[in-house]
């Protein structure tokens, strides 16, 4: 276990849900999106937890949970040792210097009416810290830094390329200088050779500034390129958190077993030699999920128990009857399943003895 | 048999801004039951490329020819290609939300496709056509979903309909643009495997737009890689992946982070592509290219065979050996480079010294 200092971020039992409305006059609750149900993970300084899933797994909630943008429905968000859930508005203000975000779409995250210096200085304006030539200076410096000419102060967003509008949503995460920085697919928007540059850049930051990163993407090999922890999300819930090497390497919950069969990998030899684990039907909906295991309907080796009991987070080999709290981050292999794959067995035959005729 | 044969493919758009060329000058062949896959990154031109085939790019200026069948498609009237479009050639696309109609259900929608081509076909017989092709697809359950509407299917789902639809005239070719890209990992993974048993079984010819490297690795038998509005390399896929010669293939593979080197730092590709409407002189690479030399800046290349038997082809400078993403042909390579950038110096010395020459010369003289 990670010592507390080195913690940046502690979750504990975090639940979100978002309240289904409907009625005209009388607005009333008719269901809870599970949107995060009962994650608890840490942040280490200076490193990157990676998180994938697909559509609607609820890591960009679980990112804005983190980020302090959105109310928790319970549990706690530690962020350098202070509970930030409970915090009012204006005691969560000095903290909100200390997280930032860059988003996935490089063309709506930015106000085209307004000019890159006025973007990029907007976190000096809002809280009081840097004016006129000083702020003018500080932006051009960290324009430089993220490989932006500083010369293009006065230009809009809609005279720069992509990779270089996803530069300037860098520069403004990093002008009050942020210990955590949460990336919410950063580079999915961006063609392949620029993505490698923002991939980069990212990287050099982190060294130079210590950086903390939580990096949520869809792309396998690009969450495995930047991250050192990894938890793979589905519905909600957590399947499978490990060390990088680990989770790629050995994989336990058939779902990341799926996952990683399904990312197409740019190499023909590797794409023909590969057993395709193809999973039947889509991911259920959030608003009722499935008892038991929320994976049992679409995986290949579920069995009467997976449609019954909820598998916990759980290291290799402790049994489900122990009372503990599984923390993703750390350095150890955790998997939520009754029955976890075993290295070297064959799931993609069991996948096609399931799929319907 | 060679199904569909495009030879030097001209496309621009005359806007207020310029002339942006979006294709320039572009040929390619399909062969009957093969797939393929043409890759590039925003704007290379390979969306422009295939649409214009199929008369969907009103006011562009096209030049060239498309022979599909023998028939030239850039030469039919509306009303002929709307017979082939359709029937002949399938298209599917890449956000099946926007290429259904939402207040029709999705059945009429695949029987309404049937009847407008063949009118002799009952409304019976179609729907029930439509049931047939929803169950081929992998829907379950496809006699009550044939009675829903597009809003009640998933991203995946619809997009099972979209090809549903397309193979429903039994299409000698399909044209799928990105039909991938807006699904999640596992979903693609369905789709794609659909797309290839579906090919297997019927022997149609596959066109796959992408910018993903991987689902090309995956499907295709022939692969195009395009920039800025041509080809930089065509070949069958084991060529372009594992002895790539143009540069930009080159770099797009590796700005892939890839498993062998995981945390170590990507090599991308510097800079941007070009715009469209301002074009680099020379070969439109040069100015990302790292091992650009004289001639690169001067002409552009034209596509050339550079492997033994000839289907490998790419439009570079560089000499035909230099292919391969291995230590030795990296050395090769700089040495070629270093030997070219040394001539062109040492062409640029003589000819100083020649003035310089003439110039002591005459100084001699004076003196």
């Amino acid at each position: 276990m990670a010592d507390d200092d080195d913690v940046l971020v502690r979750v504990e039992n975090l639940v979100k849900y978002f309240p289904v409305k409907a009625g005209g006059f009388i607005r009333h609750t008719v269901g809870q999106v599970h949107a995060v149900d009962d994650v608890s993970l840490i942040i280490e300084r200076g490193k990157t937890l990676g998180l994938v899933g697909e559509t609607g797994s609820g890591k960009s909630t679980l990112a804005r949970c983190v980020a302090g943008l959105i109310p928790v429905t319970s549990g706690q968000v530690i962020f350098d040792g202070r509970d930030i859930t409970k915090l009012s508005r204006g005691a969560m203000r000095p903290l909100r210097r200390e997280v930032q975000m860059i988003f996935q779409d490089p063309y709506s995250s930015l106000n085209p009416r307004r000019r890159v210096g006025s973007i990029i200085g907007e976190p000096f304006a809002v809280h009081g810290i840097a004016t006129g030539t000083e702020r003018k200076r500080r932006v051009q410096e960290l324009m430089e830094r993220v490989g932006l000419n500083p010369e293009h102060y006065n230009r809009f967003p809609a005279e720069f390329s992509g990779g270089q509008r996803q530069r300037i949503g860098v520069a403004r995460a990093l002008a009050l200088r942020p210990k955590l920085i949460i990336c919410d697919e950063p580079v999915s928007a961006l063609d392949v050779s620029i993505q490698a540059q923002v991939l980069n850049l990212l990287a050099d930051l982190q060294t130079e500034y210590g950086l903390s990163y939580l990096f949520i993407a869809h792309d396998l090999e690009v969450v495995r390129h930047v991250s050192d922890k990894v938890a793979v999300m589905y519905l909600g819930r957590v399947g499978e958190a490990a060390p990088k090497e680990q989770l790629y390497e050995t994989p336990r919950h058939p779902y990341t077993v799926a996952l990683l069969s399904a990312a197409p990998a740019a190499d023909p030899d590797t794409a023909a030699a590969r057993q395709r684990v193809i999973l039947t039907g889509d991911v259920p909906s959030p608003i009722d999920p499935p008892p038991g295991c929320r994976f049992h309907r679409r995986c290949p080796k579920a069995q009467p128990l997976c449609a019954t009991d909820e598998p916990k987070l759980l290291p290799e080999g402790v049994s489900a009857v122990a009372e503990i709290t599984a923390v993703v981050g750390q350095d150890i292999h955790l998997t939520a399943c009754h029955f976890p794959v075993a290295v070297g067995e064959n799931l993609a035959t069991a996948a096609r003895a399931r799929e319907p005729a | 048999m060679t199904l569909l044969e495009v030879k030097d493919l001209h496309v621009s758009f005359p806007t207020a801004d310029g002339v942006v060329r979006a294709v320039r000058g572009v040929s390619f062949e399909v062969e009957a039951g093969r797939t393929l896959g043409i890759v590039g990154e925003s704007g290379s031109g390979k969306t422009v490329l295939t649409q214009t085939l199929l008369g969907l790019t009103p006011g562009a200026e096209v030049s060239g020819n498309a022979l599909f069948e023998g028939i030239d498609l850039l030469e039919l009237s509306d009303e002929k290609l709307r017979h082939i479009r359709g029937a002949r050639i399938a298209v599917i696309f890449q956000d099946p939300l926007t290429s259904l109609h939402p207040l029709y259900r999705v059945g009429w929608q695949i029987a309404e496709m049937i009847r407008a081509h063949d009118k002799s076909v009952s409304k019976k017989q179609a729907s029930e056509r439509a049931v047939e092709l929803l169950g081929r697809v992998g829907i379950p359950r496809p006699e009550t979903r044939v009675n829903d509407y597009p809003h009640q299917f998933s991203g995946g789902m619809r997009q099972r309909v979209m090809i549903a639809m397309a193979l429903s005239l039994e299409p000698k070719l399909i044209i799928a643009d990105e039909p991938t890209t807006a699904l999640d990992a596992t979903v693609q993974a369905q789709i794609l495997d659909l797309l290839l048993r579906l090919q297997q079984d019927s022997g149609t010819a596959l066109i796959m737009i992408t910018h993903d490297l991987g689902v090309v690795a995956d499907i295709a038998d022939d692969v195009m890689v395009m920039y800025a509005g041509r080809a930089a390399e065509k070949a069958p896929k084991r060529d372009v992946f594992y002895s790539p010669h143009h540069p930009y293939t080159k770099g797009l593979l590796e700005s892939i982070p890839s498993s062998s080197a995981a945390g170590a730092r990507l090599r991308p590709i510097p800079g941007t592509p070009p715009s469209l409407i301002n074009l680099p002189a020379g070969c439109k690479f040069n100015p990302r290219c790292s091992y650009v030399f004289d001639r690169c800046l001067k002409e552009e290349p034209v596509l050339v065979p550079v492997g033994e038997t000839g289907y490998h082809k790419s439009a570079c400078w560089l000499p035909t050996q230099a292919a391969g993403l291995s230590a030795e042909a990296e050395v090769l390579r700089e040495e070629i480079v270093q030997a070219q950038r040394g001539e062109a110096a040492a062409e640029v010395a003589a000819a100083a010294v020649a003035e310089l020459g003439l110039s002591t010369s005459d100084e001699g003289s004076v003196a």
